[in-house]
């Protein structure tokens, strides 16, 4: 009976031990989350001529000043939509494709290429209207064909769409003849537009109109 | 009777074994406990000791600078003179609020003058935000957002890495097996007779886009529970609203989160708390959507207004 009543009180011991090991686990935890409020406590600059209020709008004009002006071109890569926007108004949108993200590798085994559309911000650097497709190796590896040696073999009109804007590395937002895979991921990195958005993006974008792709 | 003597007696023991091994417990567990205020204390009060600007000074100068002798005297004499104390609290308060948005808009500044797109996690808001050039290009908000352990602070992060269970394959294309494409959609220009291109597509494609197979690497394709690893040490567990299969998993979270990860900070890793975030989504796709804008090394900031 003895032996019982001690082995009771030794796990009962256990069991008081461990309920406030835990009730204290979760008073420190609960400090340590307060704590997530009060490690901003910031001192205010002592050399500062400027009161912290008048410091928030100028840290905030500053940031304002960063955003671009009149229009630019946001491109969501992920739901394949894009935004025309002007002072930060969206006065159009619709549905685009972009980058496929395959690999193709080259059967020599030397080369290969991911078909991703780069992220970021750019600008546009040319602007084309009826353009012609001068493709590139990868077009002719992906197909099986041999790589031409005469350039001119290179050249294939209307596949591009009426305008192409281009905004470096061979990358351009240009229309398509494959309007039913507009908002899925096909491209070789290129952003591909419906035929009437590309025209109305054309008319309003100018040569160092920002691209935002993400 | 000799017999209730003893019964006694072993009662007596039990109470007070017990109630030794409780002080003890209490002692040690105090004492454990103990190794982790000062820090929390000098971080907290430091700030307030070492305000030195014009106003701030003025506001905090009765709370904090050592008054002498009469002054205290005065205090306690005239606890209605303490109303300037009491109203510089809440200026102080406000005061605190502009200069952490300052220092939130002061490292926000350092990513927006960069061309690359920043993200930022706002905890109060449960919203994470995705930004170029201090404009917002995409907001998910979160249904709840959890986080635990030592305080990140308020300065720029990277993502260094993100891991899933499961996470999204590159597809690899042969040279000469291209994609089947579907048939191109007639446009204006051929409708009017013209040939718009001299490239056919293949006659096996199915008309129907929504039937078509891609190869591609889709949104559709990105996990919907996922770890971000930061440079400063936090992870980011990303979680959304699943099936009946991974409930077993999100119980098995739940008590990690709430028992395991505050016993494992306060016996194991008491000087160096371990830093835990969990962002639940109800729509998967949202998750799925911060996958793919969270690419390797961007940049951004944690921060609670």
């Amino acid at each position: 009976m003895k032996f019982w009543k001690v082995l009771l009180a030794f796990f009962s011991l256990i069991y008081i031990s461990i309920i406030f090991i835990f009730a204290l686990a979760w008073i420190n935890n609960l400090k340590l989350a307060n704590e997530w409020k009060t490690i901003y406590n910031f001192k205010p600059d002592s050399q500062a001529k400027i009161t912290p209020e008048a410091q928030n709008v100028l840290w905030k004009q500053k940031i304002q000043a960063l955003q671009p002006k009149g229009v630019y071109i946001m491109v969501d890569s992920a739901e394949n939509k894009y935004y025309l926007k002007k002072d930060g108004e969206t006065i159009r949108e619709g549905l685009v494709s972009t980058g496929s993200g395959v690999i193709l590798v080259d059967p020599s085994g030397k080369r290969s290429w991911v078909f991703d559309t780069p992220k970021g911000e750019f600008f546009v650097k040319t602007k084309i209207q009826n353009p012609y497709w001068v493709k590139p190796d990868w077009a002719f590896i992906e197909d099986g064909e041999p790589i031409p040696k005469n350039p001119e073999d290179r050249v294939e009109g209307g596949v591009l769409g009426d305008y192409a804007l281009g905004f470096g590395n061979g990358y351009f937002l240009h229309g398509t003849l494959y309007t039913r895979l507009l908002g899925r991921n096909v491209t070789h990195g290129c952003v591909r537009f419906a035929d009437k958005d590309l025209e109305v993006i054309y008319k309003m974008a100018k040569i160092g109109t920002k691209i935002y792709i993400y | 009777m000799f017999k209730k003597k003893s019964d006694a007696k072993n009662k007596k023991a039990l109470h007070l074994s017990f109630s030794l091994m409780i002080f003890l417990t209490m002692i040690v567990s105090f004492g454990l406990l103990s190794g982790q205020t000062p820090r929390s204390e000098t971080r907290m009060a430091s700030p307030v000791k070492k305000v030195t600007s014009h106003k701030v000074r003025k506001m905090v100068a009765p709370a904090t600078t050592a008054p002498d002798k009469t002054q205290q005297k005065n205090q306690a004499k005239k606890p209605s003179e303490n109303k300037p104390q009491s109203n510089a609290q809440p200026k102080l308060a406000i005061n605190q609020q502009i200069l952490k948005e300052n220092k939130f808009l002061e490292e926000e500044y350092t990513l927006a003058k960069n061309p690359q797109y920043y993200f930022v996690i706002n905890l109060k808001d449960k919203k994470t935000e995705l930004r170029a050039r201090g404009m917002v290009l995409k907001s998910w908000i979160a249904r709840q957002i959890k986080y635990a352990g030592k305080p990140v602070p308020l300065k720029v992060t990277a993502l260094v890495q993100k891991s899933a269970l499961n996470p999204p394959k590159r597809k690899l294309i042969k040279p000469g097996e291209s994609e089947v494409m579907p048939t191109p959609a007639p446009s204006e220009k051929d409708e009017k007779g013209k040939t718009k291109s001299k490239k056919s597509a293949p006659s096996s494609a199915s008309p129907d886009s929504d039937e078509f197979q891609l190869e591609a690497l889709e949104i559709t394709d990105m996990p919907t529970t996922y770890e971000l690893i930061l440079d400063n040490g936090l992870k980011i567990s990303v979680r959304s609203k699943t099936s009946g299969k991974q409930k077993l998993h999100q119980a098995a979270e739940s008590f990690l989160w709430y028992v395991w990860l505050p016993v494992k900070n306060f016996l194991i890793n008491r000087k160096n708390p371990e830093t835990r975030m969990i962002i639940y989504f109800d729509n998967p796709r949202e998750a799925q959507g911060l996958y793919w804008a969270f690419i390797d090394g961007i940049k951004g900031i944690i921060w609670l207004p």
